[in-house]
């Protein structure tokens, strides 16, 4: 199985939001990384046929996925960043009605519902209607409807945004015990997401994608150190202004900082073994404190 | 899927309100119409409703037949006897609905002749006193001799052209005569209260259907429905027909059970008695009896509204916006009427979708309509023009909307 994208470029207007990506992908995880507004969900949502390429295009084993129509989306499984519902509609109904639109006999929908329903842990709220679930539930239902048609390219949006520490393990858990036989596209700007299941991954920026490859490898293509120093707490703001840092941890002895730079940055600074949080901030970080660095 | 599509519709309470605001317009527009029919006793007091009917019937049977010379010399006879009388003459108003109670059962007829006997544009209630018996007979020719004279009348001369004057002219020639009567009030009632249901229907019905297209989008699952197998296709297919059936169910239901009320408390007799034979109708061109009339008005109304929805589905469709979608029905239905003052536009308002869901007033007005030098009323156009268009949005609706991108 392989899913191929040749020179894909989505413009809204003047904007360009995917670039001429090409790219080829085949069964296993695949981590996308990337800031908001790297272009992540514009390209998602080409490869689920919700938006047309502008150029290039998509081809699923070397059909294009639009021509293909219906017969590609039967292999497709989607959970999007904005996962709407049916306020209405109980857990069951749901999964029942996107079963429905997914294809599945009555008798297969029913024997797909109830094993994911207990994959999922959502046997208690099977009866619940969904507009009175919890964030953390909603997204057990958005993956159980993803996983309906035990679909061959699973295509996972942002599914841990908004969600507490221990539904997000459990979620990462649950993505990686479903990821076996299948493509994986998971899009995330929290690292610690992709950290552990992605077994390739892929960072975007500016609507291209800038490096792919496994942890170890991205880790190995930085072209900067990773440094820990302790300075005095009236240091930290030019510290910060002048170079990515990581992390800060201020303790009774002084201020504990992890910083991305070429060259030591203090006298005394110790250096430190990468992490991928680092190639993030390394790859998309800005020296100044940018939010999204501090991730 | 359709199950499904219609549980979304069903299951919002905005929905459920709707549907309790229908059956309450169904149970008011009925309690109406069967009080429409009142009865004067012969004591000078009312009733009305289904008492008043039972009474009237009674009295309007006594006149039941055709309308044949000796009828109408009978009624003018009957009616100079009651103006004869001490309680006609009597400056008290009970004392003259005493005297109306005796004019009850030949009422109707007694109305025709008002109106032979008035000009084709004038209405005197108290023409028929000044009528003779020797003259009463020739009311079918005055009818057609009234409307000729209005068609050639500096008035209206030029509103007509001589094709569209002679196929008035032979239309009312070809009304059977003498004309058919018995008592009828139930069908009365019916035909006039009809258009305002099914306008309400119209507009409630809308309301639901507003958001079967449109829901997807602002419910936000719009991705996970357009990324499935059958989102693009067989999903579609269920939404558009969700939103007939929808239409058809509570059209049906409505029209269906307030008709059942109606005849049921006033009576389903005289269905058969021409239109021209009540007040509303003498001056309709379309020779059909109560009922078809009635028939017309139904089925009028359900393409009406079929081709309204459906409109107002596809626009929906195309805009994603339920707002505009469920606006659309009052638009369709009152910036007509706004604009029916403006005499140039009368041609084209009278083939406008709101037409259809009033054809018992159609029904009674003269627009007239040449094609390919046939000239015909305005009521077969609309039959066929608007289910025409009805079967062509469909594909629309289901082009607009499978081919939807997400932003």
């Amino acid at each position: 199985m392989e899913l191929r994208m040749k020179e894909l470029t989505r413009q809204f207007g003047g904007f360009t939001a995917v670039d001429h990506i090409s790219l080829t992908m085949t069964n296993g995880v695949y981590g996308l990384l990337g800031v908001n507004g790297a272009g992540k969900t514009t390209l998602m949502r080409m490869i689920c046929t919700l938006l047309q390429p502008t150029e290039g295009e998509i081809l699923f084993n070397g059909q294009n996925i639009f021509k293909m129509d219906a017969d590609y989306r039967k292999i497709l499984g989607y959970l999007p960043q904005e996962f709407g519902f049916y306020p209405e509609f109980t857990v069951k109904d749901y999964l029942f009605y996107i079963a429905a639109l997914k294809g599945l006999r009555p008798a297969v929908a029913r024997k797909r519902v109830k094993e994911l329903i207990i994959r999922t842990g959502l046997s208690k709220y099977t009866g619940r209607k969904m507009k009175k679930l919890s964030g953390g539930i909603k997204r057990r239902a958005g993956i159980a409807q993803a996983m309906l048609n035990d679909p061959k390219i699973l295509v996972l949006d942002e599914p841990t945004a908004g969600l507490d520490p221990n539904e997000r393990i459990r979620f990462r858990n649950l993505i990686s015990e479903l990821s076996e036989e299948r493509l994986v596209l998971l899009s995330t700007h929290i690292v610690s997401d992709v950290e552990y299941i992605a077994g390739e991954i892929l960072l975007m920026k500016d609507g291209a994608l800038i490096r792919q490859g496994t942890a170890d490898e991205l880790i190995r293509s930085m072209t900067e150190k990773v440094w820990l120093c302790r300075v005095e707490k009236s240091a930290v703001p030019a510290l910060m202004k002048n170079y990515k840092v990581s992390n800060i941890r201020t303790g009774t002895h002084g201020t504990e900082l992890r910083i991305i730079s070429e060259k030591s940055p203090v006298p005394g600074s110790v250096m430190e073994e990468a992490a991928l949080e680092d190639v993030f901030l390394h790859y998309f970080g800005e020296k100044g404190g940018n939010n999204d660095v501090l991730l | 899927m359709f199950c499904y599509e219609l549980k979304k519709v069903l299951s919002k309470v905005s929905s459920r309100i709707a549907l309790v605001v229908l059956l309450t317009a169904l149970l008011i527009v009925s309690f109406l119409a069967i009080t429409s029919v009142s009865y004067t006793k012969s004591d000078g007091s009312s009733v009305s409703g289904t008492s008043a009917a039972d009474s009237l019937r009674q009295e309007k049977e006594k006149w039941t037949g055709y309308i044949t010379e000796d009828v109408l010399r009978q009624v003018i006879t009957e009616n100079t006897a009651v103006n004869q009388s001490p309680e006609y003459q009597s400056d008290n108003v009970t004392d003259n609905n005493i005297a109306y109670s005796r004019k009850q059962g030949f009422s109707d007829i007694r109305e025709l002749i008002n109106m032979a006997f008035s000009g084709f544009q004038d209405y005197d209630y108290y023409r028929v006193d000044s009528v003779t018996a020797d003259e009463v007979g020739e009311l079918y020719g005055k009818r057609v001799e009234n409307l000729r004279e209005w068609l050639y009348s500096d008035e209206i001369s030029d509103t007509f052209t001589e094709s569209e004057k002679q196929y008035l002219i032979q239309e009312y020639e070809k009304m059977d005569t003498p004309l058919y009567y018995t008592y009828a009030d139930g069908w009365k009632a019916l035909l006039e209260y009809a258009p305002t249901l099914i306008m309400l229907t119209v507009l409630v019905t809308g309301f639901l259907v507003s958001g079967i297209f449109p829901g997807e989008f602002s419910l936000k699952a719009d991705s996970v429905y357009f990324s499935s197998r059958y989102g693009r296709n067989r999903g579609v297919r269920a939404k558009i027909a969700a939103g007939f059936c929808l239409q058809t169910a509570l059209y049906w239901t409505t029209m269906l059970l307030y008709t059942g009320i109606v005849l049921f408390s006033l009576g389903a007799e005289g269905g058969e008695c021409a239109v021209q034979t009540w007040l509303g109708g003498w001056k309709s061109f379309y020779n059909i009896t109560l009922f078809q009339d009635y028939a017309l008005t139904l089925i009028g109304g359900y393409a009406g509204e079929l081709f309204i929805l459906s409109l107002s589905m596809l626009i929906s469709a195309k805009t994603r916006s339920a707002v505009l979608a469920s606006a659309l029905p009052f638009i369709v239905l009152f910036v007509p009427s706004i604009l029916s003052s403006v005499n140039v536009l009368s041609k084209l308002l009278g083939l406008l979708p709101d037409q259809l869901l009033q054809i018992s007033t159609v029904i009674n007005t003269f627009n007239l309509y040449q094609i390919g030098g046939i000239v015909m009323g305005a009521v077969p156009l609309l039959f066929v023009l608007y289910p025409v268009l009805f079967v062509l949005m469909l594909p629309g609706t289901y082009f607009v909307y499978s081919k939807a991108e997400i932003k």
